[in-house]
């Protein structure tokens, strides 16, 4: 394959501060790349940069083999357009003259325009649907329409490259995804290289072949959308634990954010094991976590919340298929996580026959001298006909302690490390 | 009222554009002569308005007589020679100057306007008119009588401190890349002022004529002749041309700098070339009629109402439009207390306050 962009090495400094951090990539011809990262990652500066609307301190930038700096500003639209993200235009010009404004680096000074360019006005909006607007004022159109008429002129433009600024950011998702259907369709049928600045990580993934991923400024990574969409590196990026698995009816990859990563993320070297189910330790496990305690699970059902929640974060379980009475083999494995845990909780779950082995696990703790907790409880906690209450009425003269909800119990822990 | 593409749905047989690009020269066209019928008109009316009772039918026989090839068919006979001596040599330089002005003024506003981005900008407002009247008078107070290349050096004067002003306050007003109407107002006026105020000082001192500050300051074509327009026809003629040629570049210019250099328009040798040519208009301008408020405002907005945004279109109908707009405001200054004559800015100012106002409420929302 042809390459069509080669950066290497660019810098970009805005007064003292560095946007833009020894970033070297190179873009192939055809392809359809994002780019993306968090607010502030310099996304739009390299767009600006690529588009030769700033200059970089360091580094350049090569556009089929040639430098930008070494285009003219005529040639240089000739072989790229770009759509910014701020379409706001000052004053009344129709659709149409819009477009036949992409032609502009065609038509010579003292010409007019021509059939030809007319016709490449046609057909670009045609192509984006926006042939029946022409007459219209660019500033009474909507916003998804107005954007597609600066797509058309870009198209109009008949760049080889089209680079866009953010070109959903303010579309609902209908049009989302009807902008981003033409860009593949320009690029798969036109052949025009795409390079889209865009927020929305599960749009990118959907619709761009390569990422580049950038943070602070610096590359993270680039390549494959699948090979760039990792954990590991969003994680780096973004600063938060999310799931990344396929989309059960697009079959592309999504990115679901789960929660954000707290920056004091220091370990307690505290373990603790949590004896909860039904979703009622959800929360609490996520906060233990990213408090940076060694949370171990169980015994729990497969399948349930606080089952799925564990997962994520890849805990130690004793867990027990869906439905069953706990096995022997189970308990046994949650007495071991416990006998390691420094502390025990027990959430607010009902206790029925099938869960009712998991107080044991409690008394057991007690016994040995540690300190145990259980949630308060707000709902029916028995079900089992009052053998789970007289066996609650045990743990209470073992010592057992009650704590009021998710923050209580949090504060208790701090207070005690 | 914006010229549209009429473009007829394709047929088998391809597709017939050709049809509606004929229709919107057309109608361009139409309207560009549609404003020099009126602006004869004008032309004839002004003329002959005033205190020597002449019949519209003789002044317009009068001016036609002295439009080559068809000057051989007026019979100026039975007109008397005094009303000949008036139109000839009081009253059409006098219109024509006046047809001048306003035709460069406005097409600066437009081009300001324009390359802005910003409804507000006029070479008033900005500024680059008090620039040049203090470059004008300082020129004066030098006593400098020399000419270079046939231009006089109030002109040349007149240039420089139009162009000082226009850069200190586009400088001024400048946030990163844009010009946002709020402190473009507050640089225009601050600076507008101080230069109109140091150059009242000047006048004080070298004339000791008061008078002579309320003509540089309110603007005036009061015993304005032949003389001045001569300085004034070719440099504003030939400097619009100059804009002219750059009409598709400012319609680019619309869509953001960023935009305009990535279809193809190189901003900042424009914005140059755009800026320097308006300071040279606005200096010409000043430098025969004074500083004449707010023409480069008013007629690019309504030009821009009646013919749409397409400077293509836009500039030579303000250009015409302020030209005519002139002409009647100084017709109506000199014969609305005559024998006294208001200063011509006056009658600007009057017309000009409210429409401002009235644009400064309607853009309040993209403040």
């Amino acid at each position: 394959m042809q390459k069509s962009i080669k950066a290497s090495n660019i810098t970009f400094k805005y007064d003292e501060a560095t946007i833009i951090n020894n970033i070297t990539f190179q873009i192939e011809k055809n392809s359809f790349i994002t780019i993306i990262g968090p607010n502030g990652s310099g996304k739009s500066t390299l767009l600006k940069l690529l588009a030769s609307n700033l200059k970089p301190q360091g580094g350049t930038i090569v556009l089929n083999d040639i430098s930008l700096t070494q285009y003219s500003t005529k040639g240089l639209a000739m072989e790229m357009a770009v759509v910014p993200q701020d379409t706001a235009i000052s004053y009344d010009f129709n659709v149409m003259d819009i477009v036949l404004m992409g032609r502009n680096p065609h038509i010579k000074r003292f010409s007019k325009e021509t059939h030809h360019d007319l016709e490449k006005v046609k057909d670009a909006m045609v192509a984006t649907n926006t042939w029946h607007l022409r007459d219209r004022s660019i500033n009474e159109i909507s916003g998804g329409e107005r954007q597609r008429a600066i797509i058309a002129k870009a198209i109009a433009q008949e760049s080889k490259v089209i680079l866009l600024d953010e070109p959903t950011s303010s579309l609902d998702i209908h049009h989302q995804l009807e902008v981003l259907e033409l860009l593949k369709s320009i690029n798969k049928k036109q052949g025009v290289t795409i390079i889209a600045v865009l927020h929305d990580i599960n749009l990118a993934a959907r619709y761009s072949e390569e990422i580049i991923l950038l943070h602070k400024g610096c590359l993270v990574t680039m390549g494959k959308t699948e090979e760039v969409l990792t954990v590991e590196a969003l994680k780096k990026a973004y600063a938060m634990e999310m799931i990344i698995d396929r989309n059960p009816y697009t079959g592309s990859i999504q990115i679901n954010p789960i929660s954000l990563i707290k920056k004091s993320n220091q370990p307690q070297n505290k373990r603790i094991h949590l004896v909860c189910g039904g979703g009622t330790g959800k929360g609490l496990i996520q906060s233990l976590v990213e408090g940076g305690y060694v949370v171990t699970i169980g015994v729990v059902n497969r399948g349930d919340g606080d089952w799925e929640m564990a997962s994520i974060y890849k805990l130690q379980m004793a867990e027990e298929l869906p439905f069953s009475e706990i096995g022997e083999g189970t308990i046994e494995k949650a007495h071991r996580l416990a006998d390691a845990a420094d502390i025990i909780i027990m959430t607010d779950l009902p206790i029925g026959w099938g869960n009712l082995k998991n107080l044991d696990i409690l008394y057991k703790q007690l016994k040995k001298g540690k300190k145990v907790y259980a949630f308060n409880n707000k709902n029916k906690f028995d079900y089992t006909g009052g053998k789970a209450l007289k066996k609650l009425q045990l743990l209470k003269e073992s010592g057992l302690i009650f704590i009021e909800d998710k923050e209580h119990m949090l504060h208790v822990l701090e207070a005690s490390v | 009222m914006h010229f549209k593409f009429i473009i007829p749905a394709p047929k088998k047989g391809g597709l017939k554009i050709n049809g509606g690009q004929m229709k919107i020269r057309i109608k361009s066209v139409n309207k560009i002569l549609l404003l020099l019928f009126i602006l004869f008109g004008v032309v004839s009316i002004a003329s002959v308005v005033g205190a020597a009772n002449i019949s519209i039918l003789n002044g317009i026989k009068i001016i036609a007589s002295q439009i080559p090839i068809i000057d051989g068919l007026i019979d100026l006979s039975g007109i008397p020679d005094s009303h000949i001596f008036i139109i000839l040599n009081i009253r059409l330089p006098r219109i024509i100057l006046a047809l001048l002005v306003g035709y460069g003024l406005s097409i600066v506003g437009v081009s300001f306007q324009g390359l802005l981005k910003n409804p507000m900008a006029d070479p008033y407002v900005i500024g680059t008119s008090s620039g040049a009247a203090l470059g004008a008078a300082i020129a004066i107070l030098l006593k400098l009588n020399k000419t270079i290349l046939g231009v006089g050096a109030v002109s040349i004067f007149a240039f420089i401190g139009a162009l000082l002003a226009t850069f200190i306050v586009y400088q001024l007003a400048r946030v990163k890349s844009k010009v946002p109407v709020t402190t473009l107002l507050l640089a225009g006026i601050a600076t507008g002022q101080f230069y109109t105020a140091i150059m009242s000082f000047i006048m004080v001192i070298s004339s000791k004529d008061v008078t002579s500050i309320v003509f540089w300051t309110l603007g005036s074509f009061s015993s304005r002749g032949w003389n001045h327009v001569q300085i004034a026809i070719l440099p504003i003629i030939i400097a619009s041309i100059i804009i002219y040629i750059f009409s598709k570049d400012l319609n680019v210019l619309l869509l953001g700098e960023a935009t305009a250099q990535n279809t193809g328009v190189n901003v900042e040798w424009v914005k140059r070339i755009i800026l320097v040519t308006s300071a040279f208009i606005t200096a010409f301008a000043v430098s025969v009629s004074g500083i004449i408020g707010f023409v480069g405002l008013i007629i690019p907005h309504i030009m821009r109402m009646l013919v749409g945004p397409d400077h293509r279109v836009l500039i030579p109908a303000s250009g015409l439009m302020g030209g005519i707009f002139l002409i009647a405001a100084d017709t109506l200054a000199r014969t609305i207390i005559a024998p006294t004559e208001v200063p011509v800015g006056i009658i600007t100012a009057l017309s000009g306050g409210p429409f401002f106002i009235y644009l400064l409420r309607r853009t309040k929302k993209v403040i």
